[in-house]
């Protein structure tokens, strides 16, 4: 237990005394929402129940914090494992467990404060509009609601090279985003897309945040997905931790 | 050397002479490379012992085995009386990986915090100054980890080794990436460990500087001990002497027949005789009337005796183990 509180610190400090990183991964999803509210022809766009400007902002608290989500655990995490840091842990008492949960929860440590951010700006500059208690309750539930992300993003840091980390955190980021409907409404898109995006963890992410705001009811979908996702990507990241222990020599 | 079965736990003198590592019969492969071939090997507490063989040989699986970073696919690994896995989670073993192209670090930390943070994961650390002074890197405590050179990186990794005050050490290829002068404070510090009463394992290809720390030599080939013992014993072991003379009229055959002669080299008027018994082979000499001058026995170094026991596996599996 000691060994864990000390590796979360040492962790959670090593992330957040970052601070090229931390603004990088904070500021492009608030640039990015910058950007969008720059663009008044959208401003026409509903997703039906809410209004454009609230659903922007849960969008991009979403599309937030899967960026904050793979880029906090999915580079970083490849590069200590060439680096041999990775190996260099396995033989010190500290549990395998550890060192993964502790990259999770390091990795939602990051998502706090970009959820946060982009809700400030939704505030001041976005028009969105609400009781203090709706706030809390919407940054709990967006915050909790990235936890697949960031397990996604350790698996990521798990599984590939360093050097392809960047392309492939990249890529998944904009094709989770856009087909999410983090973007624009899912319910602009084809019919085959639609039906694509209610496979994807963002979409539902962003509809359960929209579901607090707008009272549609329990998204009991959303939950079963993001629950199922999380799971998934859990026992991949298991099994993925497994083979690399196993993997011994260089 | 063997513990009797019956005397185990009989009083405290034995029971601190148990083995610190004991590898019964292992054999390990990857894919088609048989990495270690039925390895047998014993090493008792306090022992420092260095891991000789050429690359390839079985002396990195031989550590991850020690670490339990991998599992035996036959034969059994005992660590500190003890699985190795859970030797390593008791905190009682630290370890010096190799770490390739990598620092073996993580990356944009002060070295101190991530030394204090290793220290922290073992349950009874050695004080943080006595570490910082055992591996000398009291000037790199500030220093951000991606900062330091090739040779300051190992000196962290070392005290991270020896951070938990483990009572075993195992170090892979510790000196890889040093210059001659830090690798001689490096060893130093090695064999500082070693009269501290730890048991040291470390692979290593320098071959002379082993022979100076090491209390004991253990060559790998082929994923087998070829030759173990203290480093003179060793020498001494592989035919080892060689006498040297001028001789405007040396004949081959002659010479080749001598009493303890293995071998002979003639290059113009200098011979080289490699001898079992230097003795009766300069008596032999003398009786034979041989007419040499600027005669000169030496001991073949370890270098010479590890090229012969690796350079020739299929033959040193006679002498070895049945």
């Amino acid at each position: 237990m000691r060994a864990l509180a000390a590796f979360g610190r040492f962790e959670a400090g090593r992330l957040l005394r970052n601070w090229k990183f931390l603004a990088i991964t904070v500021g492009f999803p608030v640039i990015f929402y910058m950007l969008f509210l720059g663009d008044h022809q959208a401003g026409r766009i509903t997703d039906g129940t809410v209004p454009w400007r609230v659903y922007l902002m849960v969008a991009m608290c979403t599309f937030g914090s899967l960026v904050a989500g793979l880029t906090a655990a999915g580079g970083r995490l490849a590069g200590e494992r060439l680096a041999g840091w990775s190996r260099q842990l396995r033989v010190t008492p500290l549990p395998g467990w550890s060192y993964i949960s502790v990259k999770v929860t390091a990795t939602m440590l990051v998502i706090l404060p970009v959820v946060v951010l982009v809700e400030v700006v939704g505030a001041s500059f976005g028009g969105v509009h609400m009781p203090a208690a709706s706030w809390v309750e919407l940054s709990v539930l967006m915050w909790v609601v990235a936890l697949p992300f960031a397990v996604l993003g350790v698996l990521i840091g798990l599984l590939v090279h360093p050097e392809t980390a960047f392309p492939v955190v990249t890529g998944l980021m904009f094709l989770l985003g856009y087909f999410g409907g983090l973007f624009g409404p899912v319910d602009r898109m084809p019919r085959g897309l639609q039906t694509a995006a209610h496979l994807l963890p963002t979409y539902h992410g962003a509809s359960l945040g929209l579901a607090l705001l707008d009272g549609r009811g329990f998204p009991v979908e959303s939950c079963l997905v993001l629950a199922a996702y999380t799971v998934g990507l859990g026992l991949a990241v298991l099994q993925a931790h497994r083979v690399d222990e196993r993997r011994g020599v260089a | 050397m063997s513990t009797a079965v019956g005397g185990q736990v009989r009083d405290s003198a034995l029971r601190s002479s148990k083995h610190a590592l004991r590898f019964d019969g292992v054999t390990h492969r990857y894919g088609r490379h048989l990495a270690l071939d039925g390895l047998c090997l014993e090493v008792s507490g306090g022992e420092t012992v260095a891991l000789l063989g050429p690359n390839g040989a079985g002396k990195s699986t031989t550590m991850s085995l020690l670490l339990g970073l991998t599992r035996p696919q036959a034969g059994t690994v005992e660590v500190l009386g003890t699985a190795p896995r859970l030797a390593v989670a008791q905190g009682r073993i630290g370890a010096m990986l190799q770490t390739g192209t990598g620092t073996g670090l993580p990356s944009h930390v002060r070295v101190d915090v991530m030394l204090r943070l290793v220290m922290r994961l073992y349950r009874n650390p050695a004080p943080f100054d006595l570490t910082v002074e055992r591996a000398g890197i009291g000037r790199l405590l500030r220093r951000q980890t991606h900062q330091l050179s090739g040779g300051e990186a190992q000196r962290v990794r070392f005290a991270a080794a020896i951070a938990g005050d483990p009572e075993l050490v195992l170090l892979d290829e510790p000196t890889a990436a040093m210059d001659v002068h830090s690798r001689r404070s490096f060893w130093q510090m090695i064999h500082q460990l070693g009269k501290q009463g730890r048991t040291v394992v470390f692979a290593t290809h320098h071959l002379q500087e082993a022979d100076q720390i090491a209390t004991r030599v253990v060559v790998i080939n082929h994923g087998k001990v070829v030759a173990d013992g203290a480093g003179a014993t060793l020498k001494a072991a592989v035919t080892a002497r060689q006498v040297r003379f001028s001789c405007p009229s040396a004949q081959h055959d002659r010479l080749d027949s001598l009493e303890g002669v293995t071998d002979v080299t003639v290059a113009g008027d200098c011979v080289v005789l490699d001898s079992l018994d230097t003795d009766a082979t300069l008596w032999a000499l003398m009786r034979n009337k041989v007419d040499f001058s600027h005669l000169e026995i030496t001991s073949a170094g370890l270098e010479e005796a590890f090229a012969f026991l690796t350079g020739s596996g299929e033959g040193a599996d006679n002498g070895g183990a049945p």
